[in-house]
């Protein structure tokens, strides 16, 4: 028998495979950090002694140009080429003379090996980004990174990444670390902290795969595991499992591929309830390139277009032009026919982005961030994108739709509605000029994550022409819990009757008003949420594309009237886990 | 010394692959390379160093210098006209 622990369900899946480790600030599988004392390999002073900081810095340069070849070898073997030249690129970086000589020279001067390693990368980056080109921004950022991982090296913090498929285990798997393990590689997630709405947990969705929170003690339990069985629809994880239990999962993981085949078969449908009410179901994306599988997957546009891609990792903002090429990238590749909400940057001060010149805050999450940024000088930034929206839209041909985040009051949906009109009119000079077409309007709706604009949500509505509800934060700022804090985690649930609550007082605002309600936060994704939502009057659900066939198949199997009935007893709940097995018992 | 002076032709000029082609050619020689961006009038860098190739920011209808110096010059700056003649492995237009 195995060591049976028993988490909280983040992904749906059932996996069975080895165990790879992950402990933050450590190495996985528990290497020494190269120290001044480890021999070096390459480009040693003759006669060096024992500390040898110039060495020691080539050997670990030498060590991430071996890490990200193989990086690159195997998402070629993924079919991902284009992932695979830039790995290359950086493998080429990692030991390129013009970096490592510097870094092994200031270390050589007495500086850490490490910062050495950090300030060669950035002054690296820092010539590439002072080009006139575009395109070298990109470049820059691939040092900077290049010089992160020979540091992490050094610190003895370096991640090796599984070689087989695996099922990570970790405490918590940070975005940067799980979104390097080729999807190939990664079978499942079992984390002893962490939140259902931690990154880890929102990429296994995409990927299909399992993935278990709060599992308590099961890192200290891991350590001598090889081997473990996880179910991410139960929570129910088995280190080391017997070939009993290795069969029995076995046999869940057949069943539920099988179910999964028959949602499939969905797919070219409209999704509805069993009594034929029609409910649209979108994509959330994150940049372009996540189009064809929206598609694929059966999604009838974007409810949730992340824009952030543009912003990040770069020392100034996104030109117009720059991101006029993103966005009609996205509108051309789902057409006119599946329209694509583009939510305006939602950045501020947890991230240092260094052309906002934002001073560091407390509470970033409670901070200047999203539309705020437009009081507090960053009105350009705002008005830049709408102006690029508007050029993309209307050179790919489309109406084009925008949501902002963030939104408390009815002063910043008017200011919304003001920067998009005087982003039309710059726009529209720009394309007259070259001789292109101008969209007619532009769909304007707001995010509903704060409670005040759910309370405002009459008043809101008769502004807009959507809303969307984005349920990680609402619930987040209603049950004022931080969401990536796992101490938390059973304030962080968004079935909770108080969100609920709220959620029906946006509906109930927008059907006075005529307009239609979107969910895109992860409640919309799962199906035991999914039919809550539709329940309380939801009219879209945006999630990530990996689930919406589960989705659909859902709200196939019930009629209006059971979702009726659910969401009113749901409101009438006491806590969400009585939400969730009353939607549950719906499900069979 | 031997010297080639080249019109760079292929689309991304010497970025991406393109560049990383060039350094991989240059780095198979013993001779000391450099490459100046005549365009741009930069000084010459080191041609088997990706950052420093990178740095000369040579963009598609660039002239640059190339300078190979050492035992094998002939035959690197042979190997880099021919590699230029071929858009460093990109398409090159018309």
């Amino acid at each position: 028998m195995g060591t049976r622990f028993v988490g909280r369900p983040g992904a749906a899946g059932v996996a069975v495979g080895p165990v790879w480790r992950y402990a933050a600030g450590g190495v996985g599988d528990g290497r020494a950090p190269l120290t001044a004392g480890a021999r070096a390999t390459t480009g040693a002073p003759a006669g060096a002694g024992a500390a040898d900081p110039g060495g020691v810095v080539h050997a670990a340069a030498e060590e991430a140009a071996r890490q990200l070849e193989a990086l690159a070898g195997r998402v070629r073997d993924l079919g991902r080429e284009d992932e695979a030249g830039i790995f290359e690129a950086q493998a080429m970086m990692a030991t390129d003379p013009e970096l490592v000589d510097a870094a092994a020279e200031l270390a050589l001067a007495g500086e850490e090996p490490a910062s050495a390693v950090r300030a060669a990368a950035a002054a690296a980056a820092a010539t590439l980004a002072a080009l006139p080109d575009e395109l070298l921004a990109a470049r820059a950022a691939d040092v900077r990174d290049v010089g992160e991982r020979i540091a992490r090296i050094l610190l003895g913090e370096d991640v090796a990444l599984p070689e087989v498929p695996s099922v990570a285990i970790a405490d918590d798997l940070p975005p940067s670390v799980a979104a390097e393990i080729p999807p190939g590689l990664l079978l499942g997630v079992a984390l002893e902290g962490g939140s259902v709405t931690a990154h880890a947990v929102i990429l296994a969705r995409g990927f299909g795969i399992p993935a278990i929170v709060g599992a308590k003690g099961l890192m200290a339990a891991a350590q001598s595991a090889t081997a473990v069985a996880l179910d991410g629809g139960t929570g129910e994880i088995v280190l080391d499992p017997d070939a009993g239990e290795a069969a029995e999962f076995a046999t869940r993981a057949a069943a539920l591929a099988e179910s999964r085949r028959a949602a499939a078969g969905l797919r070219g449908r409209p999704c509805a309830t069993a009594d034929g009410e029609r409910v649209v179901l979108l994509a959330n994306i994150g940049s372009p390139e996540d189009a064809p599988r929206a598609i694929e997957l059966g999604a009838e546009g974007v409810g949730l277009f992340r824009t952030e891609f543009l912003f990040m990792k770069r020392q100034t903002a996104p030109t117009e032009t720059e991101q006029v090429a993103g966005y009609r990238a996205a509108f051309q590749a789902f057409g006119p026919d599946r329209p694509v909400v583009v939510r305006l940057a939602d950045i501020g001060g947890d991230k240092a982005l260094p052309y906002l010149n934002l001073p560091a805050e407390a509470n970033p999450f409670l901070g200047v961030r999203a539309i705020r940024l437009a009081a507090a000088g960053s009105r350009e930034l705002l008005l830049t994108q709408l102006r690029a929206v508007w050029r993309a839209a209307g050179l790919a041909g489309v109406t084009p739709h925008v949501m902002a985040p963030m939104v408390a009051t009815l002063a910043d949906a008017q200011l919304l509605l003001d920067l998009r009109d005087e982003a039309r009119a710059a726009a529209a000079v720009t394309a007259g000029s070259a001789g292109d077409q101008m969209p007619e309007k532009m769909v304007t709706g707001v995010m509903v994550e704060i409670p005040s604009a759910a309370i405002l949500a009459p008043e809101l509505a008769r502004m807009v022409d959507f809303f969307s509800i984005g349920t990680n934060d609402l619930t987040q700022y209603t049950m004022a819990a931080d969401r990536g804090n796992p101490a938390l985690a059973h304030l962080q649930d968004a079935l909770h009757p108080a969100v609920l609550q709220l959620i029906r007082m946006v509906v109930a605002g927008a059907d006075e008003a005529g307009i239609p309600v979107a969910v895109c936060g992860e409640l919309g994704g799962d199906p035991v949420g999914a039919l809550v939502l539709v329940g309380l009057g939801v009219d879209e659900l945006s999630a990530d594309a990996g689930s919406l066939d589960t989705v659909r198949a859902a709200l196939a199997g019930v009629t209006r009237a059971e979702l009726t009935d659910l969401a009113a007893r749901a409101l009438a709940a006491t806590d969400a886990e009585t939400v969730r097995s009353l939607a549950r018992d719906l499900l069979k | 010394m031997q010297v080639a002076e080249l019109e760079v032709h292929n689309k991304s000029g010497l970025h991406a692959r393109p560049a990383a082609t060039f350094v991989k050619t240059a780095a198979g020689f013993r001779s000391k390379v450099t490459i100046e961006n005549l365009t741009r009038g930069t000084n010459p860098a080191n041609a088997k160093s990706l950052l420093a190739v990178l740095g000369c920011g040579v963009e598609q209808g660039h002239l640059v210098r190339v300078s190979a110096e050492g035992e094998d010059e002939e035959a690197a700056i042979g190997a880099v006209r021919a590699l230029a003649e071929g858009g460093f492995g990109e398409a090159v237009p018309g």
